[in-house]
């Protein structure tokens, strides 16, 4: 609450009786002035400034002389550093987080030009790593998200560059997000985090399995191992974004599978080596379960529904008719475990989910069967009344505004 | 719970951190410009040939795009046992030439283990395959120059000197125009 508020509103509450002037002293008691923001302006010169010396700079790059060029690249990084701490040291904390990620493009920016500066030609991701570990190490040392949420995107780039351009794959990155950004994030659980760094891990794994050239099916071991990791984190609300990314890639890889199945002619491509592969996520699911039980959550192993390795089936039909049985026992569970705990915003999912899989289910099984206008007039008139039902069902809930009841 | 000295908010700690890991930024830039003098000191030069590409093409904006005789090479060369994919690493052993610019005498998946003395390996990639050839990237495609400088370099042949350190980075260290000469 802002002074300025209690100032403006503070008199009428007075008046009309709701507090004392006491207590109108208390409350400002209560909320000290802030230290002053820093006016917008001088920020605002600053950055004209800033942009002006950058355009003259950047102008004239090619014509400077090499020192004078690693000069300014080094002098620009140390001075964003010592803004940084200029600024963190008078409590302006978001301005402070904010020049020391600008030092940590710089740096990004410093080892691309250098290299370009003597047109040196590397083989491997050195200079990429070096920024990701000085990502990693600003993450610690500021303990900021901001800084975490950057470090996912230059750990991303830069593995993406070494696969791609490089074709190799920087296993030292890989493991710097999960362990060096995933032990930050375990022992500060958030939930915005959680879901962009989860998303890095993934990607970081496709580019694996694009590297090693293995089955596309192989993704889901160490996706779902980053989701086993969210079932042994304590605080369950950052848990439940960071297991949404792998969630949301099962269920889309199924809703895929549904839909396209039937071709039959890549469910090969789809299918690893049976025991390595079926050993390796019972693994996985062991290590995920284990922690469900742990910390008491055994209701979520429903997720596991989505793992299920329909594409063993023969392709045709019966692959696409598996993957919906298994996409509404999903969805089924999610709308269950939502009344069962009355969380209203899972029952949303689990309808959003539920009407999805029911409008796949319904392109797939009736496509053939129907002409077009009677197809659209059925499918409305079934997802007209599947959300009335559910909405009867959301309606038995209590409001948002109550806590959710704690789970047995 | 947040024990563990990594989590550690104190203020001074925090600074002689920062301290620590901006000194080791610095040191790691400038460690990129000692790896480029170092290269070109301790390196090998070879001379490689390039041939005009289209001139609208060859400018953009503050670099020269340069195609090396030894970016296609026939697919004779080739020395893998399996047949060569895109985007894969390539060694590609060089022979000098009496013109006094080298040429390419084989392309191998894996740095091949022994040289004729004068002989030398350039690191590159797969960039393209077909049926007589390879074409081959080095990332020494572009010379950056100063803005607008660069139309001289259009439209003849040039001698690029690269520079390749013994641990695998190269560099380009310097470019001269050659007169233009028919074909060999």
């Amino acid at each position: 609450m802002s002074q300025h508020f209690l100032d403006t509103e503070g008199p009428g509450w007075v008046e009309r009786g709701i507090i004392s002037p006491e207590q109108l002293q208390q409350l400002r008691a209560l909320y000290p002035e802030q230290p002053r923001a820093i006016g917008l302006l001088p920020i605002l010169g600053s950055v004209l400034v800033g942009l002006s010396a950058l355009s003259v700079v950047a102008a004239n790059w090619q014509g400077l002389p090499e020192i004078l060029r690693l000069g300014l690249l080094i002098g620009a990084l140390v001075g964003a550093y010592a803004g940084s701490e200029y600024f963190l040291a008078r409590g302006h904390r978001g301005l402070g987080v904010g020049l020391a990620s600008l030092g940590l493009l710089l740096f990004g920016a410093s080892i691309v030009l250098t290299s370009q500066l003597y047109q040196l030609v590397g083989y491997d991701v050195t200079g990429l790593l070096a920024w990701v570990v000085a990502g990693v190490a600003l993450t610690y040392v500021y303990q900021s998200r901001t800084l975490l949420l950057l470090t996912v995107f230059i750990g991303a780039m830069a593995q993406g560059y070494s696969v791609g351009s490089l074709s190799t794959y920087s296993y030292a990155t890989a493991l710097l997000t999960a362990g060096g950004l995933g032990y930050y994030w375990w022992r500060r659980p958030d939930g915005f985090c959680g879901a962009v760094l989860a998303t890095g891990l993934l990607w970081q794994s496709a580019l694996l399995i694009e590297h090693l050239h293995v089955k596309i099916t192989w993704f889901f071991v160490p996706a779902m191992l980053v989701y086993a990791v969210g079932d042994w984190q304590p605080d369950r609300p950052a848990a439940r974004s960071w297991q949404a990314p792998p969630l949301a890639a099962a269920f889309l890889f199924m809703l895929g599978l549904a839909m396209f199945g039937e071709a039959g002619s890549y469910t090969d491509r789809l299918r690893p080596q049976l025991v390595g592969f079926l050993g390796a996520l019972l693994l996985v699911l062991l290590i995920s379960v284990a922690g469900k039980r742990a910390r008491g959550r055994l209701g979520s192993t429903a997720d596991w529904l989505l793992l299920l390795p329909g594409y063993y089936f023969p392709g045709g039909l019966p692959l696409a008719v598996a993957a919906l049985v298994v996409l509404y026992a999903y969805s089924g569970s999610v709308l269950y475990r939502g009344f069962r705990e009355q969380a209203p915003e899972r029952v949303n999912l689990g309808t959003v989910l539920f009407v999805l899989t029911t409008m796949v289910a319904y392109f797939k099984l009736t496509w053939d069967f129907l002409n077009k206008s009677l197809f659209f007039l059925l499918g409305g008139l079934l997802l007209l009344g599947l959300s009335w039902y559910l909405r009867r069902q959301a309606r038995t809930l209590p409001t948002t505004d109550q806590p959710p009841t704690p789970q047995p | 719970m947040l024990t563990s000295p990594l989590f550690s908010s104190a203020p001074e700690q925090r600074r002689r951190r920062v301290q620590l890991v901006v000194a080791a930024q610095v040191l790691f830039v400038l460690l990129v410009a000692v790896a480029g003098y170092a290269v070109s000191h301790y390196g090998r030069t070879v001379a490689l040939r390039t041939s005009p590409i289209d001139p609208r093409d060859l400018l953009r904006g503050d670099y020269v795009s340069l195609n090396y005789d030894i970016s296609q090479v026939p697919r004779r060369l080739w020395r893998g046992e399996d047949e060569p994919r895109r985007r894969r690493p390539v060694y590609v052993q060089l022979q000098p030439t009496a013109a006094g610019y080298y040429t390419a005498v084989a392309v191998y998946p894996a740095a091949p283990a022994t040289l004729p003395a004068d002989h030398v390996v350039l690191r590159g990639w797969v960039g393209n395959v077909w049926r007589q050839g390879l074409q081959l990237r080095y990332g020494l495609e572009r010379y950056y120059v100063p803005e607008n400088t660069g139309l001289g370099l259009q439209r003849q042949p040039l001698l690029v000197r690269v520079s390749i350190a013994p641990w695998g980075q190269s560099r380009i260290t310097g470019i001269e125009k050659l007169p233009a000469v028919g074909p060999k």
